[in-house]
């Protein structure tokens, strides 16, 4: 094949790069400085950089309360998940009757969006007792059908004859799962604690339904409900707006290889 | 060690006794639906019975200050004949899903540069991708700033360059309001078809293209001839996305716009919200409810279908 230059190539790249940072940067210029378009010269970079922004967020509005609350929530979706769907993903490499019709029953509810389903959901909460409470918010996502199968392939990748060897040697299913199945599925775990972590500190309908109480509410929550009140030329918004995009990213570039495996496992399976 | 101490607990007379295995079996059968019983309970409480309670529910006067009536057709009767927000917002959501194939053109285009051996393709491709995972209420906030009138990066940028003479309050226009609500959702969601299409792309072997390039094939024809008909399936997964994200648009338009100006930008997702949880006509809601799923789930059966496979969809859960 020709060789072919290769800045054109760099060039369309760097500007795609650039729609999709600058909202980003600008966010991040806003928040640190609290000029707007306003400053002149126009710079992408702050002038006088301070944090006064994101000391305000904190003392303004009840953010700590807010982040404790998304905090507890996604805890409790994460070890619920690694729990359920690693529990699920097991029973389905096992055979047993009705395996098929399982497996055939979760791809269908795959198929049922959770928007379509918020009216009964919220009524289902509401005769459980659970409005306003972390486990109302936490329950509907604490096992999800794609993790029960990025499980169930990592568990099936592992040779047989190695199970076998445990259940000779007298090992429960219990412990065969918990000694040498999951310390050998690292990656699956991995995937599922970012999905589910991703999933429920990004999760706004849910919550927007089923919480009243303003102490309960998550950090999405807090933030929808901050850009009523404000101006929304204030730096605050944004130094908001970036502390609750921090972690999601953070974890994110870290574990960037197993996000992205997730997705397309996922993807993939169907 | 430990394994050793384990089996000689077992007596060794074990093996020999015909009801080992079958008592074993017993157990391991038990184990398995114990394993099984947390998502099932979940899956059933939160999917299986809402959808049908949905469809009970659309048939019915009720509200929660109030017994429960048949009322056969008569919210449907009401949204098709009577109801001009519905046909709005089922407009609004279908012109959401049509945009879907411009994202996916654009990121087929990224998926395809980002998969030439140049130097650093990996922080492109993670430059692109890094609006996809964060928390789309945050996007909402910092896109509805871009296109404020008075402060907003995008009216400055136009009057800048002398495009525009004042600016123009983009999210309050009628006819620019929707487009506008739409881009900023490519914008978020165009990294996660990059990254399924690039997928497919690295599994196309080269060897193909060699032959084609042989055989006199320019890189034009090679790209309509070799990688569109290969990436066919994963085009129609990401259109599938495209779909469910009428759905996840919800966040997005509760922080841009609440669906206004008017019902510019309301979609069957958010008016539901409205109609259940503002307006607390809950039973009319849910006949809305089932309308989006129908509707969603014959476009997925019918992308699913025209990609010759399976096409599953990954986004459901958020």
């Amino acid at each position: 094949m020709p060789k072919h230059p290769r800045w054109p190539i760099h060039l369309i790249l760097i500007f795609v790069s650039a729609l999709m940072l600058i909202p980003f940067i600008w966010v991040l210029k806003t928040s640190l400085s609290g000029e707007n378009i306003f400053a002149y010269p126009p710079s992408i970079f702050p002038r006088n950089p301070h944090l006064f922004y994101y000391v305000d967020v904190w003392y303004a509005i009840p953010f700590f309360r807010y982040l404790v609350n998304s905090v507890i929530v996604s805890a409790v979706v994460v070890l619920a998940n690694i729990f359920f769907n690693s529990m699920a993903g097991y029973a389905l490499t096992r055979d047993f009757p009705a395996k098929k019709t399982m497996i055939l029953l979760f791809l269908s509810c795959m198929m049922i969006p959770f928007q379509v389903t918020i009216i009964p959901a919220y009524l289902i909460t509401k005769k459980l007792a659970l409005l306003n409470s972390y486990l109302g918010m936490a329950l509907p996502v604490c096992s999800t059908i794609i993790c029960i199968f990025v499980f169930k392939a990592s568990f099936e990748a592992i040779p047989k004859s190695l199970i076998d060897a445990a259940r000779i040697d007298g090992l429960s299913e219990w412990k065969i799962v918990w000694r040498i199945l999951l310390p050998l599925s690292k990656s699956a775990i991995a995937t599922n604690v970012i999905l589910a972590f991703i999933w429920s500190w990004n999760n706004f309908l849910w919550p927007l339904i089923i919480i009243r109480d303003q102490e309960m509410q998550t950090l999405p929550l807090g933030l929808s409900r901050f850009l009523t009140v404000v101006e929304d030329t204030t730096g605050a918004l944004y130094a908001f707006c970036i502390m609750v995009l921090l972690p999601g990213l953070i974890l994110f570039l870290l574990a960037q290889k197993e996000f992205i495996a997730g997705l397309t496992t996922g993807a993939a399976k169907g | 060690m430990r394994n050793r101490h384990a089996f000689s607990e077992m007596s060794p007379m074990a093996f020999l006794n015909p009801d080992f295995f079958k008592r074993n079996r017993t157990r391991q059968l038990f184990l398995i639906w114990f394993f099984l019983t947390p998502s099932l309970v979940i899956f059933t409480l939160y999917r299986i019975i809402p959808l049908f309670w949905n469809g009970v529910l659309s048939f019915q006067f009720w509200s929660p200050y109030q017994e429960s009536q048949f009322a056969g057709f008569a919210h449907y009767e009401e949204m098709f004949f009577y109801d001009d927000v519905f046909w709005k917002v089922l407009w609004n959501t279908i012109l959401l899903m049509a945009s879907a194939p411009i994202g996916i053109a654009l990121a087929l285009l990224i998926a395809v540069l980002v998969n030439t051996p140049i130097r650093g393709r990996n922080v492109y491709r993670t430059i692109v991708f890094m609006s996809y995972p964060v928390m789309t209420v945050a996007v909402g906030i910092i896109w509805q700033w871009l296109y404020n009138e008075k402060v907003g990066l995008i009216n400055y940028v136009l009057i800048s360059l002398g495009i525009l003479q004042k600016g123009i309050p983009f999210l309050g226009n009628f006819t620019l309001a929707l487009p506008c609500v739409i881009l900023a959702s490519i914008w978020q969601v165009i990294g996660f078809y990059m990254i399924i299409l690039l997928g497919g792309l690295q599994n196309i072997d080269p060897s193909l293209y060699e032959v084609a390039a042989v055989d006199g094939a320019n890189a034009w024809n090679r790209f309509w001839k070799i990688t569109l008909p290969l990436l066919k399936p994963l085009i129609f997964l990401c259109f599938v996305i495209g779909i469910i994200n009428s759905f996840t648009a919800f966040d997005l338009i509760f922080v841009m716009t609440q669906g206004g100006p008017g019902h510019a930008t309301d979609l069957l997702i958010t008016r539901i919200y409205n109609v259940a949880f503002k307006l607390s006509k809950f039973d009319y809601a849910a006949a809305m409810t089932v309308v989006n799923f129908l509707f969603f789930l014959g476009l997925t059966l019918l992308a699913n279908k025209l990609a010759g496979g399976e096409a599953g969809a990954v986004e459901m859960e958020r």
